[in-house]
């Protein structure tokens, strides 16, 4: 194990300018972690995710303007507690906060997306997680705005890319957050880093068996679906190394792949 | 009512006529082209059922545009709530989803099961896109032959997305007929509601002619004599063919004579 080496006051804290990572976040349960689920809600009675759901809000739209009010709807699509079970599976103990902007009706989709986002980061969870994007290209400037606004506050957004061939926003922004696409890997600690494409990471995403409406389960694909791993991977990074900066968080991850992908040759060696 | 405004009336109900014909004629084969493109690709996605939703409305709910398959007919215009199951989130997200095991989760296709008996065990769901808005939802259901079915695979997903494109072209032109169509509706009913007092009127003189009123009470006659029986029917056939013979030789003779 080699210590984590310099630390600086930063304006939101004490950030370490330097750090090695050991193992022991596989370990962790992702204790103490805030995680913001931007998303078509979360079923707050799933037995996966009762009593781990900290905060449920969803947008309402009030004289042209989207707000965010309490809310007991929990989720009508799935895909939201589709999203919190896999993340609490890898990370059992971290909190959630719903934020829901689908399926509430009446609102365009990529005004209330925008405004959950800001809500997000306006309360600086430590981590969201959006499996969500938009192609529309009006949104492509205020989105980035948000993502640097996020980046400096210390968020860690991790985004899914668009399952479809054309890009949307944000997953194709690089610097301000992280980018997940789909594999058909099943181990979550297994996740990849392709260093240098528009989507950086890649984690499982097909025929996930995660948390369902109603109390059950399904198996999913899609980005979507890769995008809670990475999240849940964060989480336990998070409850390890408490003040990891998005862009520290962002290494850790590539350094971790990359042990990964050394592993696999060393295992096919073996062969 | 005049000669003139007899000729008015028979042409605005050409119109009409032809408005109704025309507003049919523009959505009718794109909805036919929409259904067999469904066939193609279902086969092509080795799928047993497929299905289009599009927008109903701004709230964000669904309506069932399309379908084939066992339960096509119980489908068709079947409404989603906005939001719900999969096929209100593929919507509202604009991103496609497969579903390994649906027929379990307690929302809009465990509903629909039950309404149409069938069993959904397998979804994959993608966005129909047009100029960048997502105005529908592209499903394929189960696989052809027997249970259980292998989930859809990412590739089948890439492929959907391409068969998604061809879709939303109809259903945007669909779209566009449509309004084409409401809008022929409007004017049918314009026109509907002004004709409606001149078709009254002209109907009203007809019946007071002393000439109609006459063959209003033969028909009203021939009909009570039809309705006592076989024997009355064919009697009757008899004597009035009889009656058309003796005419046509008055007729004749008539002529004859001149």
């Amino acid at each position: 194990m080699t210590a984590v080496t310099g630390y600086e006051q930063g304006k939101f804290g004490t950030i370490s300018t330097y750090f090695q990572i050991d193992d022991s976040w596989k370990q962790r349960t992702g204790k103490g972690v805030s995680v913001a689920i931007i998303d078509s809600g979360i079923d707050l009675t799933h037995p996966d995710l009762q009593g781990k759901v900290l905060e449920s809000v969803e947008a309402r739209n009030e004289n042209k303007r989207v707000v965010f009010v309490p809310s007991d709807v929990g989720d009508t699509a799935g895909h939201g507690t589709a999203c919190a079970g896999i993340i609490a599976r890898i990370a059992p103990d971290a909190h959630f906060h719903s934020i829901r902007v689908l399926g509430a009706g009446g609102l365009g989709d990529g005004q209330s997306f925008l405004a959950g986002l800001e809500y997000a980061i306006k309360k600086r969870y430590r981590l969201i997680n959006l499996s969500l994007g938009t192609t529309k290209p009006q949104f492509f400037a205020p989105l980035h705005d948000l993502l640097d606004r996020a980046y400096q506050a210390g968020c860690i957004v991790v985004a899914a890319a668009n399952n479809l061939p054309q890009p949307s926003f944000p997953s194709v922004f690089s610097s301000s957050l992280i980018s997940v696409s789909k594999s058909e890997e099943t181990d979550p600690f297994h996740f990849g880093f392709r260093y240098g494409e528009v989507i950086e990471l890649t984690a499982p995403g097909v025929n996930v068996r995660t948390a369902w409406l109603g109390g059950g389960y399904k198996s999913l694909t899609g980005n979507s679906f890769a995008c809670p791993h990475i999240v849940g991977i964060i989480a336990l990074l998070l409850e390890t190394y408490p003040n990891l900066t998005p862009f520290q968080v962002k290494s850790a991850l590539y350094a971790i792949a990359a042990e990964n992908v050394q592993e696999d040759q060393s295992t096919s060696g073996e062969k | 009512m005049s000669e003139t405004a007899e000729s008015n009336l028979e042409k605005k109900l050409r119109n009409l006529i032809e408005t109704i014909d025309v507003a049919n004629a523009l959505t009718e084969p794109l909805t036919a082209s929409i259904e067999n493109l469904l066939r193609v690709t279902a086969s092509e996605m080795n799928s047993e059922e497929a299905s289009v939703l599009i927008r109903e409305g701004d709230k964000g709910d669904l309506r069932f545009l399309s379908a084939i398959g066992k339960v096509a007919d119980q489908l068709k215009n079947l409404r989603v709530p906005a939001g719900k199951g999969i096929a209100g989130f593929v919507f509202s997200s604009g991103q496609p989803m497969a579903v390994a095991d649906a027929g379990e989760e307690e929302t809009f296709y465990a509903e629909v099961d039950k309404q149409t008996g069938y069993s959904t065990q397998t979804i994959l769901a993608t966005p129909l896109r047009h100029n960048g808005e997502v105005i529908g939802v592209l499903e394929y259901i189960n696989r052809i032959g027997e249970p259980p079915y292998e989930a859809f695979t990412p590739n089948e997903m890439d492929k959907a997305a391409l068969f998604a494109e061809a879709v939303a072209s109809l259903v945007n032109a669909y779209e566009l007929a449509k309004l084409f169509r409401e809008l022929g509706d409007k004017m049918v009913e314009d026109e509907k509601i002004a004709i409606y007092s001149e078709v009254r009127e002209w109907l009203g003189n007809l019946r007071s002619a002393a000439e109609h009123r006459e063959m209003l009470d033969l028909a009203i006659l021939i009909r009570e004599i039809a309705s006592r029986g076989e024997a009355e029917r064919e009697l009757c056939r008899e004597l009035l063919e009889a009656i058309v013979k003796f005419s046509d030789s008055k007729n004749e003779t008539s002529f004859l004579s001149y």
